[in-house]
């Protein structure tokens, strides 16, 4: 294991190095992967000294939490208000106290699959993230960032540093559901996050994004098709109907050990609507869909 | 202490310290079993390697109380019966502790979530809600 006295250190080792040896934070789902040996890196290098990427702060509209930040610091920021519930609604189903209090934001974004609950919820606030290399720091959208399973833009001579994104404003909400084999601390089915943002006193959607753990693979993705039906649109029962019957030709959902396709579409169809209702719950006072 | 690199925290507290008052149970962070204070919070040692334990303090079972002056939250499990075969209460002793240190005054809903990343398969977890409630109540006076 490397231990780099610094930032600056860290970023030469991975300048001069390249390859051979894999990031560590605080390894609540690395050592996991270790011991499963579905990856068998040459060295780690231990970032988890790094307190200067452990934080949640507000500058402007941007809310920006730093990589090594725990789902429970998260928590318990005062950046995260009531506005911003849907991360409590995220961490009181990722796992117990004692996953929470170790695994990191960053840690969730980098390891890029189908099973992080905080990917479809950055999805749809149309997060980006930060990376540094010796040379400089670039910033891409998660979209970009998410290439395929456990595949991401990261170089190999860089580090994730921060998530961003742009605050919800009093006229949008989101919201959070998953299904697994139990209520918490499991490996979803499917999870979905929706972010509504509707006309002040109405139930028009000026906009509307829409993610899941999959769509189309296994990544978690944006269901823009179901979007774009929706955007301009009122919430209405027929709309919303029209709106989940393209959710099913929009997903295409794989079958595992897990579950099957086409359980997955009726849960994510179900889920969709659920979010749906604590959305509006939460910007109108009511549910819109029976 | 020197440790090797591959070892985990749990290891290092069994094998090489002797603290078997922290036991293994499933090793992918699922049970919970392993658990021990990093720091004052809730880890799973088994999902950590102890050469990442460095420059921090880790409490086990062994740290909470002695034979002759028990934890007031042992002592609440005791007059409980919160414990049947044994095998997840030192971590969820630890958990109750993790708790009650942050929040003198837990509710039911609290205690249910505080060591809910704890599985026990045999008390059926209400003599063991019980037993926090109670300890809640002593540790106040």
């Amino acid at each position: 294991m490397y231990v780099p006295e610094d930032l600056e250190d860290l970023l030469q080792y991975l300048d001069e190095h390249q390859t051979g040896f894999q990031l560590i934070a605080n390894g609540s789902d690395l050592i996991n992967r270790i011991q499963r040996k579905q990856i068998n890196p040459k060295t780690l290098v231990d970032i988890s000294g790094l307190s200067e990427f452990n934080y949640v702060r507000k500058e402007g509209s941007t809310i920006k939490i730093g990589a090594l930040t725990t789902i429970s610091d998260l928590l318990s920021s005062p950046v995260i208000d009531s506005r911003h519930e849907v991360f409590r609604e995220v961490a009181a189903r990722f796992g117990g106290p004692s996953i929470i209090n170790v695994a990191t934001v960053g840690g969730n974004v980098c390891a890029a699959s189908s099973s992080e609950d905080l990917l479809p919820v950055f999805l749809v606030l149309e997060a980006k993230v930060k990376l540094r290399s010796k040379h400089g720091e670039r910033t891409v959208t998660l979209e970009e960032f998410l290439k395929g399973k456990r595949l991401t833009d990261l170089r190999p001579n860089e580090i994730l540093t921060e998530v961003m994104f742009e605050e919800l404003d009093d006229n949008s909400a989101c919201a959070f559901e998953k299904v697994g084999m139990r209520n918490s601390l499991i490996i979803a089915f499917v999870n979905s996050a929706v972010r509504l943002t509707l006309e002040k006193g109405s139930k028009r959607v000026v906009d509307i994004r829409i993610a899941f753990n999959r769509v189309n693979g296994k990544i978690p993705q944006r269901a823009r098709k179901v979007e774009e039906k929706l955007r301009g649109a009122a919430l209405t029962e027929e709309n919303i109907a029209a709106a989940v019957a393209s959710l099913n030709s929009e997903l295409k959902l794989s079958s595992d050990f897990r579950a099957s396709g086409e359980y997955r579409t009726n849960v994510a169809c179900a889920l969709f609507k659920r979010a749906l209702n604590r959305c509006t719950e939460k910007l109108i006072g009511e549910t819109i869909i029976v | 202490m020197m440790v090797e690199s591959h070892e985990r925290l749990l290891d290092v507290l069994r094998n090489r310290l002797g603290l078997r008052g922290t036991k293994e149970g499933c090793s992918t962070g699922d049970c919970g079993i392993c658990a021990v204070l990093m720091n004052g919070r809730l880890v799973n040692s088994c999902l950590i390697l102890a050469i990442q334990a460095r420059n921090k303090r880790i409490t086990t079972i062994e740290g909470i109380g002695t034979e002759e002056k028990l934890h007031p939250i042992q002592r609440a499990f005791m007059k409980w019966n919160a414990s049947q075969c044994g095998f997840c209460i030192p971590a969820m002793i630890l958990a109750a502790k993790d708790l009650v240190d942050r929040n003198p005054d837990p509710t039911e809903d609290e205690i249910r979530k505080a060591t809910s990343g704890i599985l026990c398969r045999c008390t059926g977890y209400v003599k063991i809600v019980e037993a926090v409630k109670t300890a809640a109540q002593e540790m106040k006076k």
